[in-house]
């Protein structure tokens, strides 16, 4: 009950602390970067989350992109409102997750991963080529209402809070525990009577459900979306969020997207490319901080499932 | 001990080849409630593969598994597992990073209601000698212990047929005695059974009922323990002089 008690106090001071930073910013470009930080946490805690169970998720830039599409289709051309085309773009994505994950998921590692990169570039073309969704040169108009339009960084901030907060629930009960033993030894699972493989599918779908929001609320946020926003490297990125802050811990890609979103602005002004920032970034956390900077600099925040999975996973 | 009513388990003339190879050839054997049964026999001898079809972790190539009167569907492993038929894995069938009690809990996702979970892990842990070290990490204990929280896994599960692959393994003279109180405790609630492989002659002699010798993959001897250990085929297979009587 302690630890319970902690748990909320930590989630309420937190997401308090990032709704209201939202909302007292007044510089246009700072909230920004700070909904951008948001966006990017989502998919990146998206992309750890399928992690749990051990797999990489690459196909997350094209469920991004199918969330972005869904919402900004359903606003410009079904006059869908913005509070409702949001949860509408997630769950169009949690069901097309479900059913490429129905269909991928006996697959496993390197070969799961390939699946997502090339489903990605695909789901592209397929973009590119349909006029209603704009072809290559994408989808403009995707405004929010007027009224929203000053409260649209509180909103982004606040919906990552909550979605984030879902994916942390999940993450702390048996689901994740499962999640953790199809990762580590699926046999276990198995033997206790677990459909391993729906499991990985209701996974799958769950963080694609974030990802598809997090796409509705790029849309919303940018106005205008086209397939070059959805390469695969918007999923390189994830891992890049979700490494340099650390893979052990929830918090880790929120910190690791919070701090690569700000190095990359930083980069910007300084008239250099942010990529090699990125790089750079990834080269010193995997040598220096193979834990990530939350492992680095101790237990910071709460941990993932009594952890030390690195650790374990080496000693096999 | 035995039970003349309908068998928990019964084999019927399974078999499950790889390739060219007869793993397990015609295989027939029956497993009541109330009785611990082991299978033995020499490296090779098929008991792993047999002991992976009936715990749908394998297809059979032929023959049958009824389980409480059902036949199991070939190769669903988790399908039986919510029949009632856990099993255990010879290297080791726990998740070393999460906490001991986080792996007991495991055992009780798909049978026990939520509210529950949590009053089972303790009984199940305090059954095994593991109260104390529920919140340590699996991965971080002794070899002996990690054992235990195995058989503490699939006993969570509560399944009506425990099926335990080398559960004695690396364990010392102490734990192996906690294991066999445990299997002999189980055994008494009358209406489930365990199916024991077990290098270890000095205990499946102790505890068990009835003894199925395999050799080849084929039927070598059945019998309770005297009787196997005065078998001479088995003698002359697997046991050697130093076990027989």
């Amino acid at each position: 009950m302690d630890n319970k008690r902690k748990t909320v106090l930590h989630w309420g001071l937190g997401g308090g602390a990032a709704i209201l930073l939202s909302l007292v910013l007044t510089d246009p470009y700072l909230r920004s970067v700070l909904t951008l930080m948001a966006i990017s946490a989502l998919l990146a805690a998206s992309l750890r989350f399928v992690m749990l169970m051990g797999e990489l998720n690459f196909a997350l830039a094209a469920f991004a992109g199918l969330g972005a599409y869904a919402a900004g289709y359903m606003n410009t051309a079904l006059s869908v409102p913005f509070v409702l085309a949001l949860p509408l773009a997630g769950l169009f994505t949690a069901v097309a997750s479900a059913l490429f994950g129905a269909i991928t998921l006996r697959a496993k590692g390197p070969y799961f991963l390939l699946i997502g990169f090339t489903f990605t570039e695909a789901v592209r073309v397929v973009y590119s080529k349909i006029p209603a969704l704009g072809g290559t040169s994408g989808m403009i108009g995707i405004y929010p209402p007027l009224s929203l339009d000053d409260w649209m960084a509180g909103i982004v901030v606040a919906t990552s809070v909550i979605l984030l907060l879902g994916l942390f629930a999940a993450e702390r009960s048996d689901f994740g525990r499962i999640l953790l033993a199809i990762r580590e030894n699926e046999n276990v699972a198995r033997s206790v009577g677990v459909n391993t493989y729906l499991c990985k599918v209701i996974a799958m779908s769950c963080a694609c459900f974030v990802a598809g929001v997090a796409g509705g609320l790029h849309a919303f946020v940018n106005t205008v979306i086209s397939p070059g926003d959805f390469s695969y490297l918007l999923a390189a990125f994830a891992l890049a969020y979700v490494k340099v802050g650390g893979e052990n811990y929830f918090l880790g890609p929120i910190v690791g997207a919070v701090v690569l979103v700000a190095l990359s602005h930083y980069a910007i002004g300084l008239g250099g490319s942010e990529h090699f920032l990125y790089g750079g970034a990834i080269i010193v956390a995997v040598l220096l901080m193979p834990s990530g900077i939350l492992g680095a600099f101790g237990k910071v925040g709460p941990r993932s499932v009594e952890t030390k999975v690195r650790a374990a996973r080496h000693a096999v | 001990m035995r039970s003349e009513t309908s068998p928990l388990l019964k084999v019927e003339g399974l078999c499950r080849n790889f390739g060219g190879l007869m793993a397990v050839d015609t295989l027939d054997f029956d497993v009541h409630a109330g009785e611990i049964f082991g299978l033995i026999g020499p490296n090779g001898a098929g008991k792993s593969t047999t002991f992976n079809v009936i715990s749908g972790f394998l297809p059979p190539s032929g023959g049958s598994v009824r389980f409480r009167g059902e036949v199991l569907p070939g190769g669903k492993a988790a399908a039986a597992s919510r029949a009632g038929l856990v099993r255990t894995f010879q290297h080791g069938s726990y998740v070393r990073s999460m906490s001991v009690g986080d792996n007991i809990r495991l055992g009780t996702v798909s049978g026990t209601p939520r509210p529950e979970r949590a009053g089972r892990v303790r009984e199940v842990a305090a059954l095994l000698g593991l109260s104390d070290k529920l919140g340590e990490t699996a991965g971080t204990l002794p070899h002996g212990l990690q054992r235990l929280v195995s058989i503490a896994i699939a006993i969570a599960a509560q399944p009506k047929l425990l099926c335990l692959d080398e559960p004695l393994t690396g364990l010392n003279e102490t734990e192996v005695g906690t294991v066999l109180k445990v299997l002999d405790g189980y055994r008494r609630a009358g209406d489930r059974a365990i199916l024991l492989v077990e290098h270890n002659m000095k205990a499946v002699m102790t505890v068990c009922d009835r003894i199925l010798v395999l050799h080849h993959g084929t039927f070598l001897a059945t019998g309770t323990p005297t009787e196997i250990r005065g078998n001479d085929d088995v003698i002359h297979a697997y046991l050697g002089q130093a076990h027989a009587k």
